[in-house]
């Protein structure tokens, strides 16, 4: 039987009415823990999973597949409407997705994040029926100086995070790079900057970095405020979004795919490096370059389409080989092993059927998803008209669960008090709060991969532009580099003191 | 980016301080790194970049941006925000310092109400009684349902082994 | 006779609710790896066969277990119900991370199960021996890149452990870290490094399907259903194994050992223990009492010496 006929008979199977209500109910379990912060998809699948048990395997994937998409789409409604990433993933969104939110466009930065999720995620599984097996070939001939060479790109392209001061965008990249080096060294295992504390051993936690510098940070911000903005949240115009919403939006939708699927399948690439991309990527091509920073909606569609078409495609070298490239990835194995469901090179050929079913729920799931969410928006908005001493006292409790139900030592909820009140002070003085997570979670990625590479080839440097992928990211970065460079250089001649005196 | 405070421009002269303390911090935690760094092998093995040379870069990234702050500093680039109300900022940390010295003694949902109740006073929400109450009936679905339901384990007191048992 | 046995099996149904307790199990790793796994089906098996009616798992991360095993040790010293699960990467963990707290502070139960490592390559390497390896190992052992966990792991100690034994100096051994079992298994199948080190169960998967050649294993004899040689049998005195295993608190009585160990024991003995161990695929290595000390104490001590030859412990 071919793909096509044996994706219909998954979906056929699928049809089935307890099986779409086991879709709903992953669907409504996924985006209601998904949506606290700090609980990503990885503890969200893992604490859900549980419920899956004793479902049959239909109806037990189905569910499985819900609640990861509800998982993964939750972060981004809290990015959008109260600056608080629940992920790494959504932490671009929060930039251009809340001050759309501000501007009283809560309604259609939720709407065209729904929407884009809905796109890719539909375009990204079908993608991952057809071409898996074609698309983890060329995904495996990717080593190290490959890597390397992405983070690199990843890095320069994504000062576009920066905000309106080169000097003040790095100084925050850089104390996230800083951050990152806490921990011990993955290659050598010794220990950096942990002074003995067993605690940071492990490095600094992703998530608690996220949730400090922007829930915690942002609540004693916005409480310190003598005059506190009235109606900086109130609705204006529709919570639907407007023709020149859509116009703007599908280019965004269908270039985050194709920006988030390759990338999630590579094994050393990820939803948050595949929303980076994206986000650059829009920032350069957008016709609204002066909206940018200042509520773009390409900045919402584009990422948010990003990190869902690769959370499908970490499913191409999971189903195809076995290899679970995520945490999320690894505890959705766990899931598959419930039904003797072992992946591997061969899974697609001994259980077919179960893998259709599975591909089959992922679709059925992702469209619950967007059936449930999009009505659900205008209940969303008006969580932001709860008076501001209980939504922020509610932020607060939420935000501080996650850490206290994965690591509830006094260090990690110290730590989220010290970065909480970093998050403030760079707030106070204009510093960009994202290139902080970006460099802790790019930092570690580039050095390793740098450090592997070098080690693969004994030390010898011109491995990293030896392939003609590498060669050819490596030389994308440096046209990126330097042609803004040269530019401002004929332009006005004064690149240094520009950078050092933070002319906008 | 979080520009919840939009950040005015103002004399030179008032923004110097903050300067100062900022690339002193970053020169601060560039020298961290660079003690720690010294302290390491320095052996980079066959990739011959070892554990402390990429720190090493960060620190002489972070010395390179603490000088350009001072210099925009003394030009007047920084900007001087706007005058804050300290006493709510203390009201929020009072919650979460406290959650952090009571949360294995007194368990998750009180503490979290107490988190709760001070945010809120902090928000000028009064009286603190009546936020706390708000915040253990908050607290006590949220134990509910990830505690129980979930089988998340959140410390549990006296409160929590009363209504949920064992 | 049969009365007496029928007494015995009334008396000890009886027995067995007057004397169960509740257990809550340290998992000293984040949800999703394999202690943790341990720890959950241990959970369920427990309760299942009515060994103890409830128990409760705490995940306590980081450090390759240390973190959890040090809030152990300050937490539940004298308390027969705390019970935590770790390995043989905690050994090599404990020593890397110079932890003051060791396995000596806590009272070892048995060993639950065990991984055999597996050393392999990419179909397409011209490499089909173990021998061979090794001979391109001693030619120049730079040219040798071998993938596998994290630094001081297992698979680190498995291929310190072969260059030893092979006569070639194991720190200059080319060993590339990667953080997570996907990575290192897409390096492999990519031809990016010469060798691979893993478990067994890891890269069944693939040899299986042709894309892996499986060299040796690293268990005392050949496994049943895998076809290839021991790392002893190619000619060098290497064997070990990743075992998991659990122990209770420091500080307790004779008595509360033994009735926790005799817990252990029927967990091992039930049938719901054995389905879960065929349907996870891991293999029972179950080892109490003086024999499991007596092992422990070699693998520690072995252990040390490997990472001091690699350079990883001064």
């Amino acid at each position: 039987m071919d793909s096509f006929s044996l994706l219909m008979q998954g979906l056929s199977a699928a049809m089935d009415p307890m099986i779409l209500l086991y879709a709903l109910i992953g669907v409504t379990l996924g985006t209601a823990v998904g949506v606290l912060p700090g609980i990503g998809p990885a503890l969200t699948v893992a604490l859900l999973l549980p419920v899956t048990y004793g479902l049959d395997p239909a109806g037990s994937l189905i569910m499985f597949a819900g609640i990861y998409y509800g998982g993964m789409y939750g972060g981004s409604t809290t990015s959008i409407l109260l600056n608080t990433p629940g992920e790494s993933a959504s932490i671009v969104t929060a930039i251009e997705g809340n001050q759309m939110a501000r501007q009283g466009r809560g309604g259609p930065a939720l709407a065209t994040a729904a929407i884009g999720s809905f796109v890719a995620g539909l375009i990204a599984t079908l993608l991952l029926a057809f071409l898996a097996p074609q698309v983890v070939k060329l995904a495996l001939t990717l080593g190290p100086r490959e890597y390397f060479a992405l983070m690199v790109l990843a890095f320069v392209t994504v000062s576009a995070t920066f905000g309106d001061s080169a000097l003040r965008g790095l100084t925050s990249l850089f104390i996230g790079l800083a951050l990152a080096c806490v921990g011990i060294d993955g290659l050598t295992g010794a220990a950096r900057l942990t002074y003995g504390v067993p605690q940071l051993m492990d490095g600094i936690e992703t998530t608690t970095l996220a949730v400090a510098l922007f829930a915690i940070g942002e609540a004693l911000a916005v409480a310190a405020m003598l005059t506190p903005p009235d109606g900086m949240h109130k609705i204006t115009g529709s919570v639907r979004m407007t023709a020149t919403d859509w116009r703007r939006s599908w280019k965004a939708w269908l270039r985050g795919t194709f920006i988030g699927f390759p990338i999630g399948s590579m094994p050393a690439g990820g939803a948050d490096v595949a929303s980076f991309l994206s986000y650059a990527a829009e920032r350069k091509l957008t016709r609204h370059p002066e909206e940018f920073g200042k509520g773009a909606i390409e900045g919402v569609a584009g990422p948010e389409a990003a990190n869902n078409a690769a959370a499908a495609g970490t499913l191409v070298p999971l189903l195809t080989l076995g290899l679970p490239t995520t945490a999320t990835a690894a505890i959705m194995l766990a899931g598959f092993q419930q039904f003797g469901l072992q992946p591997g090179p061969l899974l697609f050929v001994m259980n077919a059927e179960l893998v259709w079913t599975l591909i089959a729920s992922l679709l059925i799931a992702n469209l619950m998803l967007v059936v449930l969410n999009l009505p659900l928006i205008g209940l969303w908005i008006k969580l932001l008209s709860i008076p501001r001493p209980w939504l922020y006292g509610g932020i607060l409790l939420f935000a501080t669960l996650g850490t206290i139900g994965v690591n509830p030592s006094p260090v990690e909820l110290g730590m989220l008090i010290l970065f909480g009140l970093m998050g403030y002070g760079m707030r106070l003085y204009g510093y960009p709060i994202a290139p902080v997570v970006v460099g802790l979670i790019l930092g570690p990625m580039a050095e390793q991969q740098l450090r592997r590479a070098l080690s693969i080839a004994q030390g010898d440097w011109t491995t990293l532009v030896a392939t003609p992928v590498s060669a050819t990211l490596l030389g994308i970065s440096a046209v990126f580099l330097i042609v803004p460079m040269l530019m401002r250089l004929r332009g006005r001649g004064r690149v240094l003191s520009q950078v050092a005196g933070d002319a906008d | 980016m979080s520009q919840g405070i939009s950040p005015e421009r103002r004399p030179p002269n008032r923004s110097r301080g903050a300067a100062f303390i900022i690339a002193a911090g970053l020169a601060g935690i560039a020298a961290l790194i660079l003690v720690d760094a010294a302290g390491l092998k320095q052996d980079g093995g066959y990739a011959g970049v070892g554990p402390g040379d990429v720190p090493r870069i960060i620190a002489y990234g972070l010395l390179v941006l603490s000088v350009l702050t001072v210099v925009s500093g003394l030009k007047g680039d920084l900007p001087r925000p706007p005058r804050q109300a300290p006493a709510p900022v203390f009201w929020i940390l009072g919650g979460l310092l406290g959650q952090v010295a009571f949360l294995h003694v007194v368990g998750f949902v009180i503490s979290g109400a107490l988190l709760f109740g001070m945010t809120a006073r902090g928000f000028g929400q009064r009286p603190l009684w009546k936020a706390v109450a708000v915040g253990i009936g908050l607290a006590l679905v949220i134990y509910g349902v990830f505690d129980q339901l979930l089988q998340l384990n959140l410390p549990a007191g006296p409160l929590e082994r009363l209504i949920f048992g064992g | 006779m049969k009365h007496a046995i029928l007494g015995v099996a009334f008396a000890a149904a009886l027995a067995v609710p007057a004397f169960a307790q509740d257990y809550t199990i340290m998992a000293p790793a984040n949800p999703g790896g394999g202690w943790d796994g341990t720890a959950r089906a241990m959970q369920e098996v427990l309760q299942a066969e009515g060994i103890a009616p409830s128990v409760e798992v705490v995940n306590v991360p980081g450090a390759g277990g240390t973190v959890g095993l040090a809030q152990f040790v300050a937490d539940s010293a004298g308390d027969p119900t705390k019970l935590i699960v770790g390995g043989y990467v905690m050994v090599g963990a404990i020593l890397t991370n110079a932890s003051p707290v060791t396995l000596k502070d806590v009272t070892p139960i048995a060993r639950l199960t065990g991984d055999t490592q597996a050393i392999v390559v990419p179909a397409a390497s011209e490499i089909q021996t173990l021998g061979d390896l090794v001979e391109k190992l001693k030619a120049d052992p730079g040219a040798v890149s071998w993938a596998g966990g994290s630094a001081g792991g297992t698979d680190h100690i498995t291929v310190g452990l072969l260059a030893k034994a092979a006569g070639v100096d194991p720190t200059k051994i080319n060993y590339i870290a990667f953080s997570g079992g996907g990575e290192a298994m897409a390096a492999i199948l990519g031809n990016q490094v010469t060798a691979g080190v893993s478990s067994v169960g890891e890269f069944q998967e693939q040899v299986k399907a042709g894309t892996m050649r499986l060299l040796a294993v690293s268990s005392a004899e050949r496994l049943p259903g895998i076809d290839a040689p021991t790392i002893k049998e190619a000619g060098f005195d290497v064997v070990l194994e990743n075992w998991r295993m659990v122990a209770a608190a420091p500080g307790l009585t004779p008595e509360q050992v033994a009735k926790i160990s005799a817990d252990m024991e029927k967990l091992n003995g039930s049938a719901g223990w054995t389905k879960m161990l065929t349907d996870k695929g891991w293999t029972n290595t179950y080892l109490a009492g003086d024999a499991f000390a007596t092992q422990l104490d070699a693998d520690i001590a072995a252990t040390e010496t490997v990472l001091r030859d690699i350079g990883l412990v001064k």
